[in-house]
C-alpha cells in the first residue's frame, strides 16, 4: 500500500521544515500531490523515500533521534524489529559481496554495524521510551552507513550495573574504553568496546553519539569525548569505510 | 561432535540469535561422549561479532573446555571476536585453523 503523508509527515521524515517542503514544491525541486489547487499537499510515501536518498541520510536520522515527539521514519530505513535488521544485515552483505573485492573487511564491516544496530535492540528490549526499532541507512557508493534509534541511550542502560555515573560524556567514555565485568547482571556492556578496536585499527571512520555526548573515532589511539550541540534521544552512529 | 556454524547463518551478529542458536542446538549436546572434543567449523561463516558469539561460544567454553576446538577460523571478524573474547573473559579457546 502506497500511502500519502501530509506535508508535517513529510517533513518530519526528511529532516527539513514544513516552509522548506513548501519551497521545494513551488520551484519543482520535490513537487506535492494536491487533490485541487488549494488543497493541502500530500507526498506518496514510495516518492518520499526516492527523493530522500539525495539528501544527507546523517541528517535525516539525526532529526529523527532528536525529535521531541517520536514517529516512524520511512520503511525504507525502519527496522521493527532485530529480524528486520538482521535481513538487511543480509541484504548489505550481499550487495558488499558484489561490489567489494576482499571479503575480510567487509566481515568486520558486518560485525562492527552488527554490534551497534543489535545493541540498540537487546539494551532497549520492553524498555523503548516512545518508537521501538532502528533506523539503518547504508550507500555503498558513498561508502556510508547510518544507525539510529529512539532508545533509552547509554547513560541510562550503564547505570544499571554502574549508578555512580554521572552524565552522558562519561558514559559513552566508559561504554567505549572499560572492560564490564561479565559476573555483573549485564553482560552486554564490553561491545563498544570491540568496535573501537576494530575501527582504530582499520580504515573505518565512526561518529557516535547519545544524548549530548559525542565521539569521533579513526584510525588513531585518541579517544575524545566530546559535547554534542544538539542532544538526542538514544544513540546515532555514522561508519564511513 | 562437529558443527557446521554457517547452519546458524553465515551473519552471526545479534545477541537474541545467539542465544536461540545455543538453546537449539542444546539437546545435541547430550549425546556427546564423556571424553569426546566438540568441534565447531567457522567455514563460510561470513562475519561474527562478540554479541552473538558471547551468548553461544562462551557457555560452550566453559562446559567443555580445551574440549571444545574451533576450525576455520581465518575470517578476520571471527579472528577478531575470539581475541576480543578471550581479553575480556581472561581465557584462551583450543583453536585449530
Amino acid at each position: 500500500m502506497n500511502k500519502l503523508l501530509t506535508i508535517r509527515e513529510a517533513a518530519d521524515r526528511l529532516g527539513y521544515s514544513i516552509d522548506t517542503l513548501r519551497r521545494w514544491d513551488k520551484n519543482g525541486f520535490f513537487p506535492a500531490i494536491r487533490q485541487t489547487e488549494n488543497s493541502h499537499r500530500h507526498y506518496l510515501v514510495s516518492a518520499t523515500e526516492e527523493f530522500s536518498k539525495s539528501l544527507d541520510q546523517l541528517r535525516i536520522a539525526k532529526y529523527w533521534s532528536g525529535s521531541k515527539k517520536g514517529f516512524e521514519p520511512l520503511p525504507c530505513y525502519f527496522c521493527s524489529d532485530s529480524f528486520v535488521f538482521q535481513s538487511r544485515l543480509l541484504r548489505l552483505e550481499r550487495d558488499l559481496t558484489e561490489k567489494e573485492k576482499t571479503s575480510d573487511f567487509s566481515s568486520l564491516l558486518l560485525a562492527v554495524i552488527g554490534e551497534i544496530g543489535n545493541n540498540s535492540f537487546d539494551h532497549n528490549l520492553g524498555n523503548w521510551p516512545d518508537v521501538a526499532g532502528v533506523f539503518f541507512s547504508y550507500n555503498l557508493d558513498k561508502r556510508e552507513v547510518i544507525l539510529a534509534d529512539r532508545g533509552q541511550g547509554i547513560l541510562k542502560t550503564l547505570r544499571k550495573v554502574r549508578p555512580d555515573i554521572n552524565n552522558d560524556k562519561e558514559a559513552l567514555r566508559i561504554a567505549f574504553t572499560e572492560i564490564i565485568s561479565g559476573r555483573l547482571p549485564e553482560h552486554r556492556g564490553n561491545d563498544l568496546k570491540f568496535v573501537k578496536k576494530v575501527v582504530t585499527s582499520s580504515k573505518m571512520k565512526l561518529f557516535f553519539q547519545t544524548g549530548a555526548a559525542k565521539i569521533n573515532l579513526k584510525n588513531k589511539p585518541e579517544f575524545k569525548v566530546e559535547q554534542a550541540q544538539n542532544p538526542i534521544v538514544g544513540c546515532l552512529a555514522k561508519i564511513e569505510f | 561432535m562437529k558443527l557446521n556454524l554457517k547452519k546458524f547463518g553465515t551473519i552471526l551478529t545479534s545477541r537474541q540469535l545467539g542465544k536461540e542458536a545455543l538453546l537449539a542446538f542444546q539437546p545435541n549436546l547430550r549425546e556427546i561422549l564423556d571424553k569426546e572434543n566438540l568441534e565447531i567449523d567457522f567455514k563460510e561463516v561470513a562475519s561474527l561479532s562478540p554479541s552473538w558469539a558471547d551468548e553461544f561460544l562462551r557457555p560452550l567454553f566453559l562446559k567443555y573446555k580445551n574440549r571444545l576446538i574451533l576450525k576455520n577460523t581465518d575470517n578476520l571478524s571471527v579472528k577478531e571476536t575470539l581475541s576480543f573474547l578471550e581479553k575480556i573473559g581472561d581465557f584462551e579457546f583450543n583453536k585449530n585453523s
